[in-house]
């Protein structure tokens, strides 16, 4: 693990010639071409095509600010994505972080078998998020899927007016099932870097509160907790910008449904720009929801100030 | 001189071998794998009467079908759009454009537009013109599993059947455990075809569906209808539509025994015979004082107005919509009720298998199609896709009422239908 | 060990034992249902063990679509697109670390600028891009737009400038060109990081989904996520055969995974600090 490291403060290159300069272009000629087509060109284009109307076969029409205005105040299905987006980013990302944290501190304690625990929780990291959630809407099916049976087992064999939820064709129930498949699907990946920040704590500060009479509990939330801060505030940013942007999960396990109930932005993104033929009123949603998450970001990085511990003296 | 002969000769091999040369006709479509079987045999009874045109077949599956044509279609390059095409609704692509006017091609050649079903060719025009021919008439029967009915003692399904009639078979049909776990369900049909009982029972969605000027889904009739197919799911007789897709569609769950009874059209016989089902059609039962209101639609043949050889896609298209050409294969292939009439009174649609039986159910309803599922201007999709069928959904899971959610719906309906300058 | 430890260990084992369970019950039910006949996937209760292996199934399901093309083309791209970004962001840190030029601050901050930009806004002008270069539905769209990376280029540029300098002194004193001290000795002294970055790179691309699905279109273009998603989205869904191909889009990943789990995790971890 490495978190972006200070860059180093070498001297410079005594051998530096003038020459360089067109070697210099030369070496960054290939990556410059693609950065500038793929990369630049593009973001001044969903600038530009954020203020038409297009459908991409009959000619643009320049609306000014009207998708812009569109989807702010009047459209309500952006209201309600913009809800069920917020409903998974700040459900995802807790739940991630303490689940991924507790697991981390398990495997942490010397036990046996750390490999094998680790490949498996880190095996849905790897796998194809399509497969996975087409398995997921198998698994939640409400009459046969494996989720729900031993609830209606027991229903049955106790008599108790128990009903297990009706996971995909609820509008309540539809968020969970989405939060639950991503959570499964990321919880290795938090869990190894929390293992590899956990590794780099001091044996010696634990040693020091136990001397002190610390108990477990305090020594988690006195050492452990502090001591990982960083890759914590780490993992709250790249977390927030990937539930921000969930698309996916929901595509393939609900397309969105009930009622919309678990569609997200990127998914209304989609529909905008390839079902209803409105590439600019999509633009302009794109660069709403970039204003969403550069907004959460510098949040976060001004309030790491207060909780973030860094060591200092490295 | 010898040079003169050369040339001479080069001139002539070439003009000999263009006038040899096929043309490609390329020739888009949807379909399970099995259907693309059946359009491949009528490429192939084509190409052996017509040596110098060549089909090619671009397939996609139903899911991705629409999305992947029209980002052919913005590629503007005539080499990779296809040139005939099958599209529904034909309306919002002619609107753009890319399809090309029929009329001048069926004057020219006199072809009988006269014997398709009443109302269907509607269903390809646009602003008075004809842009696509329907190959089928997509309308809906009742099929129903023989078996279940014979266990649960229920007496088959006919034409005198009302929606009461068909309430009270779902009741003994659903085999719902003491948990509340349902075992079986009555009847499976997709959310989308709730259009079916509000023709029925003489409502509608807009009050115009080509230049609508208000929604029409919060009068009686329409509420009354969607509060049957409502209550139908609320009391476990119909298995809830997003539970129905996650089963994997009606025709997985018919076969599979979960569900008695769907609402169809004729392109499942094949599968169903094929798995050796036990199982007849009816026509789909009605409201007391109602109307049969089966959908006078279907995807079309449509031209493209890039095709590079106009003259043989319409050769391929007239031939595709006649008796002796493509109507008849894919009718007796047992998939589709074909467009043409003389087509589905014949053998070919009557006699084709022995299973379902009751093949007058299919004309029956036919004859009593009616035009109006969906709306014939460009911002359907986004109206349906994005406010109505959602706003249905709600209901459809039983999260809100249709006496709470209609007038609601409306409201954002019109509000839609303003913003986008209807009526034009 | 103290024997309140050894109770202690006890339970934390039974605590992951649990969690390992619920992490692989899902594979467990698409392996067990991707086994059974059509008849016994809607049983109730379920049936954990199919009665008999229907191996025909995985047949039946690689036949109904062109599994092989899909797996061509995702191993296609996922190397080439690592191969292509590896390439042109090594030579691009290279300059950014090593070569003086002017404008070179300024133009690494427009690169570090646009890892701000989430990939959906750059979506769609892409899309667009894409088709006016001709290159809709082919494999040019699917290798080259997503191999510029700037992120690639900042990672690789810290680790270069690691390594000492003293070496590319000493190479230029024997009259090495930049091009030879680029491809002999930073190349070389950066292996650690180029692997992990390729691993990362290369799960990335093999697992895409948004970018294939938008600008694929034929059944001969699609990678494995977009040819198992238009599997599902076929008129009638067979679990048993759905399941089976999602068996087969799994099954190798896992199984290179398995082997080089160490590997795996550095890539994903290391590099994914960066990106997601």
């Amino acid at each position: 693990m490495s978190l972006p490291s200070q860059t180093s403060s070498r001297k410079r290159s005594s051998g530096w010639r003038p020459s360089q300069q067109n070697e210099a272009y030369l070496f960054l000629l290939p990556s410059l071409i693609g950065f500038a087509l793929f990369v630049l060109v593009p973001i001044v284009g969903a600038f530009v095509l954020s203020f038409f109307k297009w459908n991409l076969i009959s000619p643009a029409q320049f609306i000014g600010l009207d998708n812009y205005q569109q989807l702010l105040f009047q459209d309500a299905v952006f209201r309600k994505v913009l809800a069920n987006t917020f409903v998974y980013a700040v459900s995802i990302v807790p739940l991630q972080l303490i689940s991924g944290l507790i697991m981390a501190v398990a495997l942490n304690q010397g036990i046996r078998g750390l490999e094998l625990y680790r490949l498996i929780y880190f095996m849905p990291v790897i796998t194809n998020i399509v497969a996975v959630a087409i398995v997921f809407q198998w698994l939640l099916n409400r009459d046969f899927g494996v989720a729900n049976a031993w609830v209606w087992q027991l229903a049955e064999a106790t008599g108790w007016p128990i009903a297990p939820p009706d996971w995909l064709n609820s509008s309540f129930w539809a968020k969970p099932a989405v939060i639950i498949l991503t959570l499964w699907k990321n919880i290795g990946f938090t869990m190894v870097i929390y293992l590899a920040a956990l590794q780099g704590v001091p044996e010696s500060l634990y040693d020091a509160s136990k001397v002190d009479g610390a108990s477990g509990l305090q020594r988690f939330r006195f050492v452990t907790i502090p001591m990982v801060s960083a890759t914590t505030f780490f993992l709250v940013v790249i977390q927030m910008i990937g539930a921000f942007q969930l698309f996916a999960e929901p595509f393939v396990m609900t397309r969105g449904g009930p009622a919309q109930a678990s569609l997200t932005i990127v998914m209304y993104i989609y529909q905008n720009a390839f079902e209803f033929g409105r590439m600019g009123k999509a633009t302009a949603l794109a660069w709403i929801l970039f204003a969403i998450i550069f907004v959460f970001t510098l949040i976060q990085t001004r309030l790491q100030r207060r909780w973030v511990h860094y060591e200092t003296g490295d | 001189m010898k040079r003169w002969l050369f040339v001479a000769t080069l001139v002539f091999s070439f003009v000999f071998s263009l006038s040899l040369a096929q043309t490609t006709v390329t020739w888009a479509m949807w379909g399970s794998p099995e259907e693309i079987a059946t359009h491949q045999a009528v490429a192939d009874a084509f190409m052996a009467s017509h040596p110098d045109i060549n089909i090619e077949i671009w397939s996609q599956p139903w899911g991705d079908y629409f999305t992947k044509i029209q980002t052919l279609w913005a590629s503007g390059d005539s080499s990779v759009i296809p040139d005939v095409m099958f599209l529904s609704p034909v309306v919002n692509y002619a609107a753009d454009g890319v399809l090309e006017n029929l009329d001048p091609y069926i004057e020219a050649s006199n072809y009988p537009i006269d014997d398709y079903w009443p109302g269907l060719l509607e269903f390809g025009m646009y602003d008075g013109h004809v842009y696509g021919f329907p190959r089928d008439i997509g309308l809906e029967v009742l099929y129903y599993n023989k078996d279940i009915f014979d266990e649960a003692g229920v007496d088959y399904p006919d034409e005198t059947w009302t929606w009461d009639d068909l309430t009270a078979a779902a009741e003994k049909l659903t085999d719902v455990s003491s948990s509340g776990r349902v075992n079986r369900y009555a009847l499976g049909m997709e959310g989308g075809k709730y259009q079916l009982w509000i023709g029925q029972n003489k409502g509608s969605i807009l009050d115009d569906m080509r230049n609508p000027s208000r929604c029409t889904l919060a009068d009686p009739e329409a509420m009354d209808a969607i509060k049957f197919f409502a209550d139908m799911m609320n009391n476990n007789y119909a298995m809830r539509d997003a539970n129905l897709g996650q089963a994997g569609g009606d025709a997985a769950v018919f076969q599979s025994g979960q569900v008695a009874m769907i609402i169809q059209n004729a392109s499942r016989i094949s599968a169903f015979n094929a798995a050796g089902m036990n199982y007849d059609v009816a026509v789909v039962p009605i409201p007391e004082g109602g109307q049969r209101s089966a959908s006078a639609a279907g995807a079309a043949w449509t031209m493209s107005s890039f095709s590079d050889d106009k003259e043989a896609a319409w050769t391929f298209l007239s031939w595709l919509q006649s008796t002796d050409g493509g109507q008849a294969i894919y009718t007796s292939s047992g998939e589709i009720l074909p467009a043409l009439q003389s087509t589905a009174k014949s053998d070919a649609f009557m006699g084709a298998s022995d299973t379902p039986s009751n093949r007058m159910a299919f004309i029956t309803e036919g004859e009593n199609a009616k035009v109006g599922r969906a709306g014939f201007f460009p911002e359907w999709n986004e109206l349906s896709g994005s406010i109505i069928s959602p706003a249905l959904q709600a209901i459809w899971s039983g999260e809100a009422t249709p006496e709470d959610a209609l007038p609601a719906l409306c409201e954002s309906v019109d509000a839609f239908l303003a913003q986008n300058g209807y009526p034009k | 060990m103290t024997r309140r430890k050894r109770i202690g260990h006890i339970f934390l084992h039974l605590f992951l034992i649990i969690g390992s369970l619920f992490m692989l019950l899902p594979f467990f039910w698409m392996l067990s249902t991707s086994l059974k006949e059509a008849r016994e996937v809607f049983t109730f209760p379920p049936q954990w063990i199919p009665s008999k292996l229907n191996w025909s199934n995985y047949t039946k399901a690689l036949t109904a679509m062109p599994f092989g093309r899909f797996y061509l083309n995702s191993f296609l791209v996922a190397i080439s697109t690592t191969a292509l970004t590896i390439t042109t962001s090594s030579l691009a840190a290279f300059a950014f670390a090593r070569l003086r030029f002017k404008g070179r601050e300024t133009l690494f901050l427009v690169y570090l600028a646009t890892l701000m930009i989430p990939f959906t806004v750059l979506l769609i002008p892409n899309f667009i891009m894409v088709r006016y270069l001709g290159w809709y539905d082919s494999y040019w769209a699917l290798i080259f737009p997503p191999a510029f990376s700037a992120f690639a280029t900042f990672l690789l540029r810290q680790n270069f400038r690691g390594i000492p300098v003293e070496l590319d002194d000493a190479a230029r004193m024997d009259g090495a060109s930049s091009f030879r001290i680029w491809w002999q000795i930073i190349m070389p002294n950066s292996g650690p990081a180029l692997a992990a970055l390729a691993i990362f790179l290369f799960l990335g691309n093999w697992n895409e989904f948004l970018w294939p699905l938008v600008v694929t279109n034929s059944a001969e273009m699609r990678t494995i996520p977009v040819g198992l998603n238009s599997f599902q989205g076929q008129y009638s869904v067979k679990w048993e055969l759905l399941m089976a191909a999602a068996v087969v889009a799994m099954l190798p990943i896992i199984i290179v995974y398995m082997f080089a789990q160490k590997w795996f995790i550095k890539g994903i971890t290391v590099t994914g600090m960066g990106g997601r």
